[in-house]
């Protein structure tokens, strides 16, 4: 099982890469491939292919960087890779930013999704949403909004907190296996069943979880504190 | 910035609200320059300055740095004020000035001293230009407030004045590409036994060349991006410093200075306190104090007992260790002091945020950028974690590689102390944040009282 992971160096600015050592845990045999933004993917194919949130200024190096490989990301998200994308990691795959200045950055436009930068009204929320009919706990911290376009599909259904942007009833974006979500951070750690589905995506079927005990009794003490404390 | 009659208004208003909030046994640091700024927006552009403004700023050891550059101006007679109890943000700022000023606003002191929070300076610095500010590093911290180190970077760098000299970390490349226009001294500590090539840190927020992207060959790097390195690219590299601590020892530090060497007293010896005192001598230099004098007044000052404090019973200790939450480059830091610190140790943890733990659910996503895997050392004996999130320390800890029979967690913090093997440890750590002080002081007092009582058990 190969875990590529683009750009690690850049694109980790919230404990994102313990998604990736997560995954490692789990699938103790797994080989991970660290791919820096001096070098060239190898979206090989097979395993998971992961990228996490970045500066505003990275985003646009590493639109640069994948640009020339869009017909190949799009071929392995046809084909089932998987794709984990977290944080704003999802704004390249999609179809453009609107930066402050009004001025627009195409992204890939492998997602049917459009981002709005608002740098000095940065948003910061909580989340609980529905994956699969499971809870899914998460934070948002971020400088962008996100509107779906025709076709997309949400990822997590919004119970509490805020989807993809203010008015979107879900948070993050599902094409077959790419699954894109703005929540940042350890995603897969704090939900054992999101890092469940991921595992089978992957094609690693029936693998433990890591801690398993452990990140359940602290993913339900998360769940019943989102009950208690957020409106 | 001119004076109408509102402004003068708006003054008296604010001082008259700080007399009354003082006759009601407040401090009055706040409020009234938050009410000043309410009630009229270019306040502090307004208010007469004093003849020299220093500013102080940066992620960490902004507080302990302020703090040592406000001792030693006391130990060596200047007359001054600062924001040292107070708030570091716009309206601590504006309290400050209106509480030492007299009723047309002129101040009654020729100097002032400002601790400024980073993400406050867009509502600082366009209205009061600093005549020397220092920067002590730039690191990512809370996620919510600062976003990422770029996005403070850009910020300093749009709301710092043009040409205002600048004293700044010669080690930390973000940091010391601040203003590059401006005149600037530096600071760094040379090369140290034990200093490496090799990245020990979750969180690295210089990956590469600041200026063209290329890779950095690092001569060492001594935590995070801390270090120094030259790009293979384009060349750019560590700028030379003025002020080089090139010589550590548990009490002090010898400083070259334009080719003369001096010896500064340290209150501790680990390098974010060699850091934070050598930051204090360069600024206290550039502003004119002389070498020796500053040595002499650093002997009689100590680090502040709110963020550090040891306390000795029968050999051992319980020592107090603040670790901001939601800042993961300042939690490693403590992790690494504690592993690095000699014997065998406990460790009692209130990483909760104070102020989410009572409201809300906690981003808990800084626990994985900070280095809890120092924590995993055979050295720490046991670790407690208590508090709301207690569940997801605990999970972090056994991901850092910590043996589950070491960790104890519990939802109160009440506890956290009982569940200590006072048998095991030659030092006992409490690491809490800014706002639980008292919790930890309360802590350290039962942990001293279980020390006592294991000793006169042994005794018997």
């Amino acid at each position: 099982m190969r875990i590529e992971v683009l750009f690690p160096e850049y694109c980790s600015l919230f404990g994102d890469l313990f998604n990736v050592k997560y995954l490692q845990a789990c699938l103790p045999g797994a080989e991970r491939v660290d791919v820096s933004l001096r070098e060239e993917p190898e979206l090989s194919g097979g395993g998971l292919v992961y990228m996490g949130p970045m500066s505003e200024r990275t985003q646009e190096k590493v639109i640069k960087k994948l640009m020339p490989y869009k017909k190949r990301i799009g071929e392995l998200i046809d084909s089932g890779t998987a794709f984990l994308l977290t944080g704003n990691a999802l704004e390249v795959l999609g179809s453009h930013i609107i930066r402050e200045d009004g001025s627009r950055l195409e992204g890939l436009g492998l997602l049917p999704v459009y981002a709005k930068q608002d740098i000095m009204h940065r948003h910061n929320s909580v989340f609980l949403g529905e994956w699969n009919g499971a809870e899914v706990t998460g934070f948002k911290s971020q400088f962008t909004m996100a509107w779906p376009t025709e076709g997309a599909k949400g990822l997590f259904t919004v119970k509490k907190g805020v989807g993809l942007n203010k008015k979107c009833p879900y948070e993050g974006l599902r094409v077959n296996n790419l699954f894109a979500t703005y929540l940042q951070g350890p995603v897969l750690p704090l939900n054992p069943c999101f890092a469940r589905g991921l595992l089978e995506a992957m094609g690693a079927h029936g693998a433990e979880l890591a801690f398993g005990g452990a990140a359940q009794e602290a993913y339900k003490a998360r769940v019943a504190d989102f009950y208690s404390k957020v409106r | 910035m001119k004076r109408t009659p509102y402004f003068y208004l708006v003054l008296f208003i604010s001082k008259l609200v700080r007399f009354l909030l003082l006759k009601l046994g407040r401090n009055a640091t706040n409020f009234p320059g938050e009410l000043a700024i309410w009630l009229c927006r270019s306040f502090i552009g307004r208010m007469p300055k004093p003849e020299k403004v220093v500013c102080i700023t940066g992620t960490n050891g902004k507080t302990t740095v302020a703090n040592l550059v406000e001792d030693v101006l006391e130990r060596t007679g200047a007359d001054f004020y600062c924001n040292r109890n107070g708030s570091n943000v716009y309206s601590g700022v504006a309290s400050l000035l209106i509480s030492n000023s007299d009723w047309r606003g002129r101040p009654t002191k020729k100097l002032a001293v400002f601790e400024l929070d980073e993400r406050s300076s867009n509502l600082i610095l366009p209205y009061m230009r600093p005549d020397i500010m220092l920067c002590t590093n730039i690191f990512r911290d809370s996620y919510k407030r600062n976003a990422h180190p770029e996005f403070i970077l850009d910020f300093l760098n749009k709301y710092i004045p043009d040409g205002v000299p600048m004293v700044l970390n010669a080690d930390d490349m973000m940091c010391s590409e601040l203003k590059p226009g401006n005149p600037r001294a530096y600071f760094s500590i040379a090369r140290q036994p034990g200093d490496g090539e090799g990245s020990r840190n979750i969180v690295q927020d210089v990956p590469a060349c600041p200026r063209c992207g290329g890779e950095l060959k690092w001569d060492f790097r001594r935590y995070h991006h801390i270090g120094r390195a030259a790009c293979k690219d384009c060349g750019f590299s560590s700028p030379k410093a003025g002020y080089t601590a090139v010589g550590l020892t548990e009490t002090d530090m010898e400083v070259d200075i334009g080719g003369e060497s001096f010896r500064f007293p340290l209150a501790n010896s680990a390098y974010i306190n060699v850091y934070n005192s050598l930051a204090a001598v360069a600024l206290l230099c550039e502003l004119g104090l002389e070498p020796g004098k500053i040595a002499g007044a650093l002997g009689s000052v100590g680090i502040s007992a709110t963020r550090y404090m040891e306390e000795e019973v029968n050999g051992r200790k319980a020592i107090l260790h603040l670790a901001k939450g939601q800042n993961p480059v300042a939690c490693s830091r403590a992790f690494q002091n504690i592993r690095d610190y000699p014997g065998k140790k406990a460790v009692i943890l209130f990483l909760d945020d104070f102020f989410d733990a009572q409201h809300t659910v906690e981003n808990v996503s800084w626990l994985y950028d900070a280095d809890f895997e120092f924590l995993a050392d055979g050295s720490v004996v046991q670790l407690i974690a208590a508090g709301a999130r207690h569940w997801d320390v605990y999970l972090r800890l056994l991901l850092a590689g910590v043996p589950a029979e070491r960790i104890d967690h519990m939802p109160g913090t009440g506890g956290a102390a009982e569940v200590l093997r006072p048998g095991e440890p030659d030092s006992v750590f409490i690491l809490y944040d800014v706002y639980t002080i008292r919790l930890a002081e309360d802590t350290q007092r039962l942990v001293v009282e279980r020390l006592k009582k294991e000793a006169a058990k042994n005794a018997d």
